[in-house]
């Protein structure tokens, strides 16, 4: 349901009960970047530096790790692969999920729940052994080594998630908003994408937000229907292992740089997320 | 192209099955709509809930069996499809 | 189409009546607090029971089904092919009927891999759920600290699974890391994740704890986000306790955003592989081999695609009945 409360009298009525509560919130914050600072500070530091003895504070600073990701067409086109196929797979996944998140918001119809539930399965299987029935269909429908062919294996476990966070949005949008917009002569589709898209644009920011995250951080799939072309960032990451052994520096720049696209997408949606959403019953 | 599937005939006639059951359960629910009710599983539940709980449990029946005891698996089957029988009446 | 929906309303009515009965009681208050009389209800019109049948909506939801089918339909149906055969190649494989099913349910490290995995799925939940609404309820409403707190708090969440591995695998090392350092030469305790299975243990649940609560915070923070106004106004008149206000305002309003985080939650718990692969590889001995690994060392590894497959699908129901039980206790009781 949408948020139709005052953000400041909710705020005032939680802070009446937890005084403490921002002080506890703000040190949580801060045991959660530690691991993230700690890469990030192996990701300015020489190897031997990094591997030889343990040092709070880095003694030599070297930009040589981003300048090896950046001059690297390995490393710098698997990183444009990882944002191509994360964002088609979010759009994607947006435009099939959106007619169905209202129906099932809308409507009852034959099968509804059983249907819901079967999407959610979906998420459920072990991927192990389904990677070679995985790499079998991709390699025959000749989506192989494409981004098209990332971003349709991610729905998978996209849309279901898609459908669900939708759908809570919409349920609380009024039915006789619907109604009254049929009477005004609006034809259905015209009616979704005039005015009911726009009522629910904070569900749409959040789903692009988790979409966007899920795809993003997935590898196994990601890397069994690529080879080349489509290389996620991530597959590329787990091949530094060379002679010289894992050349951890690199491998901490190269994981700084994966954290900025989601922090930006996570940017673009805070309002949304901060307006809240409650995700009625299915 | 589709060799890799690795088809065999018991397999396929089990997905054929479920396909007909699903094909039969859509016109059943065109001819007479399922009604939701409670039964000895205290939740509410339409044929269909019914018919995936009750399956469900066919399967974990069979898993359980074929876990513990070395008795034949067609009186494990027989087992099953009582207990879905039953969960599809009175669940 | 919103002409012949109005028309098959009357079908469903006589089933749905207990649940419009029972929705009322699912926003009650409890005595301690008694507020429920004085509430607005929200949600016009967003309740099942008012919903009209139109099988025609299957029109709407069709793509999602071809999309999604595409992916999962025939991966399944090959996956169940395997699990009854010995398979040597495409053309040369042989019928076994349910011989790995009996090999794998009966075999030990499966069953120990089983209690474990269980195990760890159940401290994630019991964990991360409660941390995470804790920290929702303690995150900034308002000014500059949201979008630094909600920025702050997402970006474990962004990382790709296998960097999570290598930075914990770097960070709990008791020499050149900084959690394990800590441990080791501030705390005083002797803690090394690659020889101790307890450590491992717990590098392993840290890492899903900071690398997963987030998730619960920013469901549970929206979910209360959400919470209309009057409820606290109401709350405030009747001077409830903060507890009292938690557990029968917040708490209640939770439960959508909650539905999904602990699903959410317990299938990638029960299914982790690349995190724990990266930092302990399932060791040391098999102190950290969760199903997921065992399972891949034996399609991966070893290339059994027959016992393989038996397993996975054994695996999947257990996900998809332990799923389905929370489902079904999460969205149907208490209405």
């Amino acid at each position: 349901m949408p948020a139709k409360a005052s953000p400041v009298a909710v705020a005032a009525g939680i802070r009446r009960q937890l005084p403490w509560a921002r002080t506890v919130f703000w040190l949580y914050a801060a045991t959660l970047m530690l691991p993230l600072l700690w890469m990030f500070g192996m990701s300015i530091r020489p190897n031997e530096d990094i591997l030889g003895s343990f040092a709070l504070i880095p003694q030599r600073v070297t930009f040589e790790n981003y300048q090896t990701f950046f001059t690297d067409p390995v490393w710098y086109s698997s990183y444009l692969n990882s944002i191509i196929y994360t964002s088609m797979n979010a759009v994607l996944s947006l435009i099939v999920a959106l007619p169905a998140a209202y129906a099932f918001s809308r409507f009852r119809f034959a099968g509804d729940r059983f249907l819901f539930f079967w999407l959610l399965t979906n998420r459920m299987a072990p991927p192990a052994v389904f990677l070679l029935p995985f790499f079998q269909i991709y390699q025959s429908v000749g989506l192989f080594d494409t981004h098209l062919g990332v971003a349709i294996a991610h729905m998978l476990f996209n849309v279901p998630l898609a459908v669900w966070i939708l759908e809570g949005f919409m349920s609380g949008i009024p039915r006789e908003i619907d109604e009254t917009a049929a009477i005004d002569g609006y034809s259905l589709p015209r009616f979704f994408v005039r005015i009911f898209l726009p009522m629910i644009r904070s569900g749409i920011g959040v789903t692009l937000f988790f979409c966007f995250m899920f795809s993003w951080v997935e590898l196994l799939i990601a890397r069994t229907i690529t080879s080349v072309d489509a290389k996620p960032i991530a597959a590329t990451m787990t091949r530094t292992v060379s002679a010289a052994g894992v050349d951890w520096g690199l491998l901490a720049a190269a994981g700084v740089l994966t954290i900025i696209p989601g922090a930006i997408v996570i940017w673009f949606v805070r309002n949304y997320v901060a307006k809240g959403f409650a995700l009625g019953r299915v | 192209m589709l060799e890799w599937m690795v088809w065999t005939p018991p397999t396929a006639l089990v997905f054929v099955g479920l396909g007909l059951l699903l094909a039969g359960m859509a016109v059943w629910a065109k001819i007479s709509p399922p009604v939701a009710r409670r039964g000895f599983l205290r939740i509410e539940t339409d044929r269909g809930d019914r018919l995936y709980i009750g399956l469900i449990s066919a399967a974990v029946v069979l898993t359980v069996w074929i876990a513990v005891t070395d008795l034949s698996m067609w009186l494990a089957l027989g087992c099953a499809l009582l207990v879905a029988l039953v969960i599809g009446i009175w669940g | 189409m919103t002409g012949e929906r109005l028309n098959d309303v009357s079908g469903d009515v006589s089933g749905e009546v207990s649940t419009a009965g029972a929705v009322v009681a699912g926003d009650r208050v409890e005595p301690e607090a008694p507020v429920g009389a004085a509430l607005p209800r929200d949600e016009p019109g967003g309740q099942a029971d008012t919903k009209p049948r139109n099988n025609r909506a299957w029109f709407l939801v069709l793509p999602v089904v071809v999309s999604v089918a595409f992916t999962a339909v025939i991966p399944l149906m090959t996956v169940v092919n395997f699990s009854v055969q010995d398979i040597f190649s495409p053309t040369d494989r042989i019928f076994v009927g349910l011989d790995w099913f009996r090999s794998v349910s009966r075999d030990p490290e499966v069953r120990a891999a089983f209690v474990r995995t269980l195990l760890f799925s159940a401290q994630v939940l019991l964990l991360e759920i409660p941390l995470g609404v804790a920290i929702a309820v303690s995150m900034p409403r308002h000014g500059l600290g949201v979008p630094v707190a909600l920025v702050l708090v997402a970006l474990p969440l962004l990382i790709p699974w296998n960097v999570v591995g290598t930075i914990w695998q770097i960070f709990a090392r008791g020499d050149i890391g900084l959690g394990g350092w800590t441990i080791n030469n501030v705390l005083g305790v002797n803690f090394n994740y690659t020889l101790d299975s307890t450590d491992a243990w717990i590098t392993v649940l840290i890492m899903d704890v900071w690398h997963w609560t987030p998730l619960v915070a920013l469901l549970a923070y929206a979910g209360l986000r959400s919470i209309p106004e009057p409820y606290f106004q109401a709350a405030q008149i009747d001077a409830a306790s903060g507890w009292a206000t938690f557990r029968h305002i917040q708490l209640p309003r939770l439960r959508g955003v909650l539905t999904i985080a602990i699903l959410l939650r317990f299938m990638d718990s029960f299914m982790i592989y690349t995190e724990p692969f990266v930092v302990t590889g399932g060791g040391p001995g098999n102190a950290t081999s969760f199903l997921s690994i065992l399972l891949s060392k034996i399609a991966v590894g070893q290339f059994d695609l027959g016992p393989a497959g038996a397993f996975s699908l054994l695996y999947f129901l257990t996900v998809q009945i332990v799923s389905y039980v929370f489902f079904t206790v999460l969205t149907r009781t208490g209405r």
